[in-house]
């Protein structure tokens, strides 16, 4: 809102310089957000916070300052005003939407320009000149912050006011010659046949007040603030008026406006009241509440030490009625206009920003030891966010909003999803259900930006009508490891993506021997090269390479992409870290080869579980040292692979019998079960 | 045979000076100490020779072989220690090491980190909550009122499930991290400090300074007797540890609904010139909101606080665009 300092001081007076006030009053809650020069004038602008309506005019303004700098504030003077005895004809029929409505008939009165100390002003607020009648209504709704509207009587059907509910499809022109369609959410003031005006928003073009008006009809009124906010939100349209009463407007002020805009037209554009009404939905005095709080108490809660003087002279500037007694015990009743006072916290909060919270002293709390503990998955996320690092990948934070077609291009479209009711566009119209559409649109985003090596993470969220999963997704594609000696750099594939989940997996001590991989047939995977994570039997998630058709989807041109998701939180809940100490063998270790020929759809799992029952408790390490395909095999349905065993007792060193009979018989049941031939 | 054995030495003496390496120095061992060498050839002499003549000539062989053996000897180190002055000079030590990349973790996580770990240090503990809520944690527990237009449409995402506690309500997206606070005193009594991070939404359009999703930092401490003046010690100290010592900080007035007094805390880097930044919101739990949780009236009071992650690291590493932060650029990730 902006503030004219040359309008403020008619109010206080203010002796210190424009930036030196800016920030006193920036301290005080009423932030200055801007200076400018306007003419001779300065205007501030300032934020005025939603519990502070009060402030939303030069009134309000200048008692703040007057607290702040300790200044008599001086209101304006209202000459009597000698009310006619016809009543205006005011019929309220939304009884919730006006509480009050008070009209004024003027005749005879003479259409011409404001007074120019008065024009100055409101052009100082960027207002321009219309007529003495409307700026004087601007003048007031800026002076007391009441909005007030003046209508053509004579345009009036039937001279009558209704406020009412305006009808499903009924049409207004407004001021600014735009027909708008109103529907019965919309307050509106009619006359006996049309809206004359959207309540509290804007006049309607008919009635207004032109050259050639003669005799006006003043209002002066409460309005709803949620009926008001709805309705200018609903037709787009806000002004300076339905700005005041979506914050609410003081209720006795409808009237002291009312009698200071009469006293302004008398004055300036001449004519008689004869008619006046002052229609109220029900006698609303204001809540007279009393807030009774000791001097201590403020003192405790802010670490001063005031004095009793101090704090009722800041109560006397903010126009608050404070007793006190000799226990320095303050009775204390705001002001109607200041309806965010309720409680003693209110009341320490005037003390404190008027003395300013920078004057108030600071220490540290004591924080004592709680009951709450760190949970177990924030600890587990960070290992696995860490290990993940370790091995090269990046960590991504993407959006968690996406669209269908992101699900259609990722053959996700089935998946159940939760939709987002109000999504600000169709490209974020649902939460994601699962992370890979975010990451293939960070691997498309990256390669268009010539990236083409990719390793990135997200541990990150996916949500479905059941609720929201933490979740792990790893995508890779190009090269991992450059190394200039080796003539071929190998692009990623399936066994890294794999042997990085099983890190993961490890780090948060999850034993290997629970962790097993199904091939499976998951949509967006290439057939072959596609399977599911089970722990323990159960499917916490899937691995495997992107599929072609899916890669076209999303423009990745080029590359093999390699993707993994993993259920956290059953990882989570399943993880459990018991660590006990495993002596070291001292026993030295034996290795032998094992060179076998085998089918080619004999898998690794099986050849393990057969190696490990076979081992008579000395099998210490069995580990895959190559895999071949080629010419010096017996048939083209066989693989070569090269396995070395290391056998180690932890009972004694172990003969050179003892270990060929175990190794022996390990081959022999390789070639019985499996059919292997040695080589 | 006669054998001149001063100049045999001066001979071998001589050769030995160009002996550079394991062949040279091994040719030279065959001509004096091989089979067919001198020195063998010298011992078989002896065999033909005089009685008078024995003793001198033996004594002259022994001390001839003595000597070539003492060349070799001293040739084996010199030569050894040239091949290893030639294998030195053969890698090029400025060409490229070979390591295993190490990745990066996001910026708004160790920023996140980073402001926890403070927290932590002085004693809070960090907690988290849901992002989808319901209207009474995010809004009616905060004393949020029921027609406050942060409710509408305009100004939070609500998502198409119900509230299981109230069937009428929809589930929304937080708009805040402050109903964790909610969620945190529902289930526990104070003292209690805790700090929660986490997303949020608002239903912004996207430019440099806007994103419908965020993520921020909420504080929570509630104790018997906690001050105002807790409020400002502890934020002081938290924003000197983080910006450092040398920054100017002023806590300015605002309203929240869920604090009260409330503030916003401003920090200027600059000596003498004024230029504030807003860092975060802060204030004394509303006795409303303890009301909302069940706890009884009076008897606790709090501090809390918020801000927001993107913003703080926007300032303190100079990103002028939020997005940066969710395009996930290799080249931007690999900064941090």
């Amino acid at each position: 809102m902006k503030i004219s300092l040359r309008w403020i001081k008619d109010y206080v007076e203010v002796q210190i310089p424009p930036g030196s006030l800016a920030d006193r009053l920036t301290m005080a809650g009423l932030e200055v957000e801007d200076i400018s020069s306007v003419g001779d004038d300065t205007v501030f602008t300032i934020e005025i916070t939603p519990n502070r309506p009060d402030c939303l005019n030069m009134i309000g303004i200048a008692r703040e300052i007057s607290a702040v700098l300790n200044k008599d504030l001086i209101l304006p003077k209202i000459g009597k005003i000698s009310k006619a005895d016809a009543k205006c004809e005011i019929k309220i029929e939304d009884k919730k939407g006006c509480l009050r409505y008070i009209g004024t008939v003027i005749e005879n009165i003479s259409i011409k320009q404001a007074p120019k100390e008065m024009l100055k002003r409101i052009n100082s607020l960027g207002l321009r000149a219309i007529n003495n009648i409307v700026d004087i209504t601007n003048f007031c709704l800026l002076e007391t912050g009441q909005p007030l509207h003046a209508f053509d009587y004579d345009k009036l059907a039937g001279g009558k006011i209704f406020v009412r509910r305006a009808k499903e499809g009924e049409k207004i022109v407004t001021i600014d010659d735009v027909e708008r369609v109103l529907d019965t959410s919309i307050l509106v003031i009619a006359d006996e046949e049309k809206p004359v005006a959207i309540a509290g928003i804007m006049g309607g073009k008919v009635t207004e007040v032109t050259s050639a008006t003669k005799k006006i009809l003043l209002e002066s009124a409460y309005f709803d603030p949620i009926l008001i906010r709805k309705a200018s939100r609903k037709l787009g349209l806000s002004s300076d008026s339905s700005y005041r009463f979506e914050r609410g407007v003081d209720y006795p002020t409808v009237e002291k406006c009312s009698n200071r805009a009469l006293s302004l037209i008398l004055k300036e554009a001449g004519g008689k009241i004869v008619k006046s009404s002052d229609v109220k939905v029900s006698d609303r005095k204001a809540e007279e509440k009393e807030i009774v709080i000791e001097k201590e108490t403020i003192d405790s809660f802010l670490g001063t030490e005031t004095s009793v003087a101090e704090i009722k002279n800041i109560f006397d500037k903010l126009g608050f009625n404070v007793k006190v007694d000799k226990k320095k015990i303050f009775t204390i009743v705001p002001p109607s206009f200041r309806s965010d006072i309720v409680q003693e916290v209110d009341i320490i909060e005037e003390v404190a920003r008027i003395i300013g919270y920078d004057n108030l002293p600071l220490s540290m709390p004591s924080i004592k030891v709680s009951s709450i503990a760190e949970s177990k998955e924030i600890k587990l996320r960070k290992k696995v966010k860490q290990i993940l690092i370790s091995q090269g990948c990046s960590e991504t934070v993407t959006y968690t909003m996406i669209n269908q077609k992101h699900l259609n291009d990722s053959k996700l479209s089935d998946i159940e999803k939760l939709k987002i009711l109000n999504p600000l566009s169709q490209d974020q119209e649902m939460m994601r259900p699962s992370l890979l559409p975010s990451m293939l649109s960070r691997v498309q985003f990256n390669m268009n930006r010539g990236q083409k090596d990719l390793s990135f993470f997200e541990v990150g969220k996916i949500y479905t009508k059941k609720g929201e999963k933490e979740t792990l997704a790893v995508i890779m594609t190009g090269v991992a490891l450059r190394d200039w000696r080796k003539l071929k750099q190998n692009n990623v594939d399936f066994i890294d993506i794999k042997g990085i989940v099983g890190k993961v997996l490890s780090g948060i001590d999850i034993k290997d021997s629970d962790v097993s991989y199904k091939i499976s047939e998951v949509s967006f995977f290439e057939e072959e090269v596609s399977a599911q994570i089970l722990l323990k039997g159960k499917r916490i998630g899937s691995v495997g390479q992107i599929c072609g058709e899916v890669l076209d989807s999303w423009d990745i041109k080029g590359a093999s992409v390699i993707f993994a998701e993993v259920d956290l939180e059953s990882v989570y809940s399943y993880s459990f870290s018991k660590k006990h100490y495993s002596p070291i063998i001292e026993y030295p270790l034996v290795t032998r080869d094992i060179s076998l020929a085998i089918k080619k759809e004999t898998t690794f799992d099986e050849i393990m579980n057969i190696v490990f029952s076979d081992s008579n408790d000395i099998m210490n390490n069995f580990n895959l040292i190559e895999e071949y395909l080629g010419e010096n095999l017996p048939g083209t349905e066989y693989k070569g692979i090269v396995c070395s065993c290391k056998y180690q007792s932890n009972k004694g060193t172990l003969t050179e019998e003892a270990v060929t009979e175990v190794h022996e018989r390990i081959c022999q049941s390789l070639i019985d079960k499996l059919g292997a031939i040695r080589r | 045979m006669e054998w001149d054995f001063q100049s045999i030495r001066q001979e071998a003496q001589k050769e030995a000076i160009s002996i550079s390496d394991q062949t040279s120095l091994e040719s030279f061992r065959i001509k004096y100490l091989g089979k067919k060498g001198l020195i063998p050839q010298v011992y078989s002499s002896l065999a033909t020779a005089s009685k008078e003549e024995k003793p001198l000539l033996g004594k002259n062989v022994n001390e001839l072989k003595n000597f070539i053996s003492g060349l070799i000897e001293e040739k084996k180190q010199s030569v050894k220690d040239s091949i290893k002055q030639a294998s030195k000079s053969n890698i090029d030590v400025t060409l490229p090491g070979v390591a295993s990349d190490i990745g990066h973790s996001h910026l708004l996580t160790q920023t996140m980190e980073e402001i926890c770990g403070l927290f932590e240090k002085l004693g809070f503990i960090v907690q988290e909550g849901p992002e989808i809520e319901t209207e009474f944690n995010n809004f009616d527990a905060l004393n949020i009122p029921s027609n406050h237009p942060s409710r509408d449409g305009f100004d939070t995402f609500y998502v198409d499930k119900s509230d299981p506690d109230d069937k009428d309500k929809k589930l929304l997206l937080r708009s805040q991290t402050s109903p964790v606070q909610i969620r945190v005193m529902k289930a526990n009594k104070p003292p209690l400090a805790v700090v929660v991070p986490g997303k949020v939404y608002r239903p912004d359009a996207v430019d440099a300074s806007h994103s419908f999703m965020f993520h921020q930092i909420e504080g929570l401490l509630v104790d018997k007797d906690v001050k105002f003046s807790h409020l400002k010690g502890l934020l002081t100290t938290f924003c000197k540890r983080f910006f450092g010592d040398k920054i100017k900080m002023r806590f300015r007035p605002h309203f929240f609904p869920f604090t009260e007094p409330s503030a916003e805390i401003d920090i200027s880097w600059e000596q003498g010139k004024k230029d504030w930044l807003e860092i975060m919101g802060c204030g004394m739990v509303h006795p409303q909101v303890f009301k909302a949780v069940g706890y009884p009236k009076g008897k606790y009071t709090g501090l809390a606080f918020g801000l927001g992650v993107e913003r703080i690291a926007m300032l303190r590493y100079g990103i002028r665009d939020i997005r940066l932060f969710y395009e996930n650029d290799k080249r931007f990730l690999e900064q941090f």
